[in-house]
């Protein structure tokens, strides 16, 4: 179980740090490109494209870390019992939602067939739009690998180290 | 009926602790197919896959990245000292520095707890080595990064901007003199509290001393310039300026001061990402419900409510601020902005508000939110590094929680304060 987390982690890490420096690049490029009079026809397709697919791999990695935000000071405060309770149906609300995306984008993406992107035509939309249900199949399992650590955060005190804090970026 | 159902339904699913991006989702979709049924939730994946494909919004994991760059670049120390050298004189310095140096750190990171992290951890210590309470220290370093989200470039500003359709930049203006009112009003308010404990002064003033320190930080002195500048200019888009900002901070952090190493950068690269993907599953989950509401005209029946009891805009921008105050006690910055904005904005325009003035409005707000329990986001951060009671150092954040709420009613009901310099340059 650790090690397919670990490996979940670092597989998810990797491609977050590619995503970042991609989308560093094509914005720097596009700037760049501009600035020297041939302007990239392509790059704020691709660059907006680069964000969700950031989105959805990084909640995935959020989601394994425990990182997303969410209001956790009233489970602290009530007993085990009931708090496992609440916490199995959170779980449960969690992962149904995604099976949710999951079965929906199945529906949807034979429609996709044969739709390609505006500025690069040889790239399929269905390709492109992939991200949203294997987002939603990696956040499932970030989820359930990292049941035990959601528990132990809801079962601590709200006083949390520097690290624990979830990324509240603004 | 439906729609207060779905928002008590909200509330209950965020408080058993699910994710709020993902709480709103949930929502959207039981919503969904409660009034539309199975066939209408195709639109859910079509909805988070575009909410999440917003052009203006790459600014954020830019700036994020180019704060994170800054942050393991060795520039703190710098700061610091260039600070010291400055005015070092002062009684109660330390906390002078703290107001400045954050001041400065605002205009890059666009985050109020990057800035935490990265001058807490110098500047709490200090302060403790030379006689400063703890709470005290905790409070200032607090309220000091609160900074970093009225001053440009600020990702609530950000959100806030392509949530309402507003100019991004004309914010971005509009935030520069309420924040260095708020510096100023930090400064002050630590002046009287070094008077009250009998805080040092850290050296005499030499000018030698500041050209040495001035000489070692002109580097990173450049980086608010290049970012500000471009953007304000027009040279390019508040997302392209971010772009700037990282090759900038890398360059500086690399090239010049060369304390950036490869493992810095990978922790800089993934939190960078994480950070980017918590905001982003909130918007693309908000435009899922953000759909939703627009069908069933919950919004225009908000407007239509509040005017039914007055049009008067100055009640309503009090109105509006009581429910931002209270939004920031429970919520975190990026989902008060993005839960609230839709919701309001057709009542802004409809009693004549400016948006670019009610963004500047929001982002105080959702400071002074950063800094009250119980969900306090950069308190408890600073809190967690001062190894601080997160209820002591409160009550004395609570002045500079009061500096904040001064400076929200001034903007509030003068709007000339924030809106000079966008009336100037850009009207």
């Amino acid at each position: 179980m650790t090690s397919i987390k670990r490996g979940l982690e670092l597989l998810l890490e990797w491609i977050v740090i590619a995503l970042m420096v991609i989308l560093a690049i094509t914005v720097t490029a596009g700037i760049a490109f501009r600035a020297a009079g041939a302007a990239l026809h392509w790059y704020d397709e691709v660059a907006s494209i680069l964000l969700a697919w950031l989105t959805y791999y990084g909640a995935a990695l959020a989601a394994l870390k425990r990182a997303h935000i969410g209001v956790g000071e009233i489970m602290h405060k009530i007993p085990t019992i009931p708090r496992a309770f609440l916490y199995a149906i959170g779980e449960c609300l969690i992962i149904g939602f995604f099976v949710v995306v999951i079965w929906m984008s199945m529906r949807l993406y034979g429609a996709l067939e044969g739709v390609m992107l505006v500025s690069l035509p040889w790239m399929p939309e269905r390709f492109v739009q992939s991200v949203v249900p294997i987002g939603a199949a990696l956040f499932i399992l970030a989820e359930l690998l990292s049941i035990p650590e959601g528990w132990r955060a809801l079962a601590k005190p709200a006083a949390p180290h520097i690290d624990e804090l979830a990324p509240d970026s603004v | 009926m439906a729609t207060l159902l779905a928002f008590v339904a909200l509330v209950a699913i965020v408080l058993i602790n699910v994710p709020i991006g993902v709480s709103l989702g949930i929502v959207a979709c039981g919503a969904i197919f409660l009034t539309q049924g199975t066939n209408a939730l195709v639109s859910v994946p079509i909805s988070l896959y575009s909410g999440a494909t917003n052009f203006p919004l790459i600014a954020i994991p830019l700036f994020i990245l180019a704060g994170a760059i800054m942050n393991a670049s060795g520039i703190s120390q710098r700061l610091v000292a260039l600070a010291v050298a400055l005015v070092g004189f002062v009684r109660g310095a330390l906390a002078m520095v703290s107001v400045g140096t954050s001041l400065f750190f605002a205009e890059i990171s666009g985050s109020a707890v990057a800035d935490v992290a990265a001058l807490g951890s110098i500047l709490i210590p200090a302060m403790r080595r030379r006689g400063y309470p703890k709470a005290f220290a905790a409070a200032v370093i607090s309220s000091s990064a609160t900074l970093a989200i009225i001053i440009p470039p600020s990702i609530p500003m950000i959100l806030y901007a392509v949530m309402s359709g507003s100019s991004v930049v004309q914010i971005f203006v509009a935030g520069i003199i309420p924040g260095l009112l708020g510096a100023l009003g930090f400064a002050l308010l630590s002046y009287v509290f070094a008077r009250r404990y009998d805080l040092p002064v850290e050296s005499r003033f030499e000018f030698g001393e500041v050209l040495r320190t001035l000489k070692e930080a002109a580097w990173a002195l450049c980086l608010p310039i290049i970012i500000l500048g471009t953007i304000f200019g027009g040279i390019v888009t508040a997302t392209e300026g971010a772009a700037i900002a990282v090759v900038a901070a890398l360059f500086i952090g690399v090239v010049v001061y060369r304390e950036f190493n490869l493992a810095n950068l990978r922790e800089a690269l993934i939190e960078g990402g994480i950070q980017t993907a918590v905001v982003m599953l909130l918007v693309a989950a908000s435009s899922l419900i953000g759909i939703w509401l627009t069908e069933m005209r919950a919004p225009q029946a908000f407007a239509e409510g509040i005017m039914s009891l007055t049009s008067n805009k100055w009640a309503v921008l009090a109105l509006l601020n009581l429910v931002f105050l209270v939004l920031g006690l429970f919520l975190h910055s990026a989902a008060a902005v993005i839960m609230i904005v839709p919701i309001v904005m057709p009542l802004v325009h409809s009693v004549g508000i400016d948006p670019v003035h009610l963004g500047i409005v929001l982002a105080i707000n959702i400071g002074i939110g950063q800094q009250t329990p119980p969900v306090a986001s950069v308190l408890m951060a600073t809190c967690a590094i001062a190894k601080a009671n997160v209820w002591e150092v409160s009550r004395v954040n609570v002045w500079f929680v009061g500096v904040l709420a001064a400076i929200l009613l001034l903007c509030t009901y003068v709007p000339a304060v924030p809106m000079f310099l966008v009336n100037s340059f850009y009207r």
